[in-house]
């Protein structure tokens, strides 16, 4: 369970980082060859590589996701599973104690 | 001067910045909006129906996915968008190509905030319905992923026509 929690966590930091730093990266020209571009292919060449790579992102953790061992049966808590072992035991004894009163009771 | 008024003139006297900013909001305002409808459907759905079928939880944050990104797709139009704002001198801005860069920008963020809208939310509706058939009979989850790819290819749509429309907006350049 853990383990999903933090592929789920790590997929979302990705989704939001990754198209946030291309958008800076192309209008800052941090990227090689962004200067000389137009402002209009900027615009259009950092969009479209934003929401490809966003979409990479949720492909990757499909694939991710997809790999998970399923367990086929529903495995019970084992804490539960002892203490609701332990709470049947329990009755029994006290049942018998009091029908080994009873018995007492009528013979006397 | 004139001083007659009418509905045209109105119009056509309001700043191309308050369309520009206007378009702005709505592209990340109304994005937000789809996607986190779509999120509260669906989680609310995955979680009743992981009670008694906890194998679901892994898979079915997929649908939680494809959510967030029509959020994502939102923020992206809206950070492009405010680079496209300049500022003209004030002789100019009511120039045609100030109008014409001020409409393509409003036009840019409504696009992609409606188009988000019902993408998020038709996401939401498909991922709780995966769920809950998923914790029912695990062999129709992928099934239902092909639906759900289809429906979030509708938020992709409204990006890629937005951006391709903001990418035209253009003020006129400073001539003093």
């Amino acid at each position: 369970m853990a383990g999903v929690i933090h592929k789920f966590l790590f997929a979302s930091i990705a989704m939001w980082i990754t198209p946030i730093v291309i958008l800076y990266g192309f209008n800052h020209h941090i990227f090689p060859g962004s200067s000389e571009l137009s402002s209009s292919s900027v615009t259009l060449i950092s969009g479209f590589l934003a929401v490809i790579s966003v979409n990479v992102v949720i492909v990757l953790y499909i694939v991710l996701a997809m790999k998970e061992p399923t367990n086929p049966q529903h495995q019970p808590d084992p804490s539960f599973l002892a203490a609701a072992k332990a709470s049947i035991n329990q009755p029994m004894s006290s049942a018998s104690n009091s029908e080994d009163a009873v018995i007492r009771e009528k013979t006397d | 001067m004139t001083t007659t008024s009418s509905w045209s003139r109105a119009l056509t006297q309001i700043s191309p910045y308050t369309f520009a900013s206007i378009g702005i909001a709505i592209s990340i305002g109304v994005s937000v909006l789809g996607a986190a409808w779509g999120i509260y459907i669906t989680g609310s759905s995955l979680i009743g129906a992981a009670i008694k079928a906890p194998r679901i939880t892994s898979k079915n944050l997929i649908s939680v996915i494809f959510c967030e990104a029509v959020a994502i797709y939102g923020v992206i139009v809206a950070i492009i968008l405010q680079t496209k704002l300049e500022s003209v001198p004030s002789s100019q801005i009511y120039e045609p190509e100030s109008l014409r860069a001020g409409y393509a920008i409003f036009a840019s963020g409504i696009i992609v905030g409606f188009a988000n809208l019902v993408c998020g939310l038709c996401v939401g509706i498909i991922g709780s319905s995966c769920a809950l058939s998923d914790a029912q009979n695990s062999s129709l989850f992928v099934k239902i992923l092909v639906i759900e790819i289809f429906g979030s290819a509708l938020g992709l749509f409204g990006v890629i026509v937005s951006i391709i429309m903001s990418s035209q907006a253009t003020w006129p350049a400073k001539s003093g």
